[in-house]
């Protein structure tokens, strides 16, 4: 009589049913120095260009790591002012998922067989990432700043390709995507689980040479929470009062 | 004066800012200064995209400069045990932070202190969200 029993608690068990890591959890972004494992880096294409302004760091004007911007797009960060993101029009735009993935805010995960939900703190934005098998859809589809993601498994990684990413930025220093930029990330589970890596791989010809590429660390938080993030245009005319007082 | 530059590129890389919400903290603020102001709050708010903290510093001349403190996301600050009533009208500040780049009368919060010295929630400093 044990065996059946044993059987079915086997089959019960979401490791077992679903077979690959369960990414489900509250995850914090890590800012101090991170190991990166090797193979997860050799994973990346060949000549990417990295962009390491993860978490602590960010990019002045005019820096844009190992990124080679076109004629067009160089053209375009030197003449991009930053005041002019400061207005009633544009504080509270969120950024698209190129340049949100790796801000300074928590995300949770939930996790399906078929479904994966990511829950943004950052601008209260939701990520859907279909793992059920279904084709990207057509150029008519609506861009979003989330895009539209389909994911799959490769061994312990869970690897997801998003194309359908409206205009946004990606150094948030004058360099912008356009709505032809495609994306794949490749996530992986190390520290028994206490972290979350992944890299970040990117490319649209239209506004860089090479593809670009970050690497970014997050550590897991039991009990904790995204808060809503209901962003207040009004900052802007804060920020546009200052020395007129 | 009541503020006062204590720029030391060797404490700000022990101090480095968590990354901005919505715009460059790079592109907005010198990371390798900091400064320190003394005043009089005389309003503070705690919204996304970022809570903001006005201080009026009377300068060597005795004249009022009003200041403004751009605090990281309150999503961000809620974490550090700030919340809305973290700071009052009328109340006393002491804040150190970095510099505009423009020469703005405006910082970055790197961290606060009451009246009595005490921090106000916990300061900035690299390796925390």
């Amino acid at each position: 009589m044990r065996r059946p029993l044993l059987v079915l608690a086997l089959l019960a068990s979401p490791a077992v049913a679903q077979d690959h890591p369960d990414l489900s959890g509250f995850w914090s972004p890590d800012f101090g120095p991170v190991e990166r494992p090797e193979d997860l880096m050799d994973a990346l294409p060949d000549g990417v260009g990295m962009v390491e302004d993860t978490g602590v760091a960010e990019f002045p004007r005019g820096e844009f790591g190992e990124l080679v911007l076109t004629p067009e797009a160089l053209e375009h960060a030197e003449q991009w002012t930053a005041d002019d993101e400061m207005t009633l029009q544009r504080v509270c735009l969120p950024p698209s998922i190129v340049y949100a993935i790796q801000g300074p805010f928590p995300w949770e995960v939930y996790q399906t067989p078929e479904l994966i939900v990511f829950k943004y703190e950052y601008f209260d934005q939701t990520r859907l990432v279909f793992m059920d098998g279904r084709d990207h859809p057509g150029e008519d589809y609506p861009h979003s700043k989330m895009g539209f993601s389909t994911g799959h498994w490769e061994g312990e990684d869970l690897v997801v390709e998003t194309t359908h990413i409206a205009a946004s930025t990606i150094t948030n220093n004058g360099l912008d995507h356009t709505d032809q930029i495609v994306m794949r990330e490749r996530y992986r589970l190390v520290d028994d689980g206490a972290r979350l890596v992944a890299t970040q791989w990117f490319s649209d010809p239209a506004v860089i040479e090479n593809d670009g590429a970050r690497f970014i660390s997050w550590s897991k938080r039991e009990g904790e929470h995204v808060y809503p993030y209901e962003c207040d245009p009004s900052f802007a005319l804060e920020y546009q009062s200052i020395g007129e007082e | 004066m009541h503020y006062k530059l204590v720029a030391s590129v060797a404490l700000v890389g022990a101090l480095a800012p968590a990354a901005s919400a919505h715009h460059s903290f790079a592109v907005f603020f010198d990371e390798t200064r900091t400064v320190e102001i003394e005043g009089v709050v005389t309003a503070y708010r705690f919204t996304n995209p970022h809570g903001t903290i006005a201080v009026d510093v009377t300068n060597a001349a005795g004249e009022i400069e009003h200041w403004r403190v751009e605090t990281t996301a309150p999503v961000v600050l809620r974490r550090r045990g700030w919340d809305r009533n973290s700071l009052r009208a009328g109340q006393q500040v002491r804040i150190t932070g970095w510099p505009a780049r423009d020469g703005k009368p405006y910082l970055r919060l790197q961290g606060a202190f009451d009246e009595n010295g005490r921090p106000v929630g916990q300061a900035f400093a690299e390796g925390e969200d």
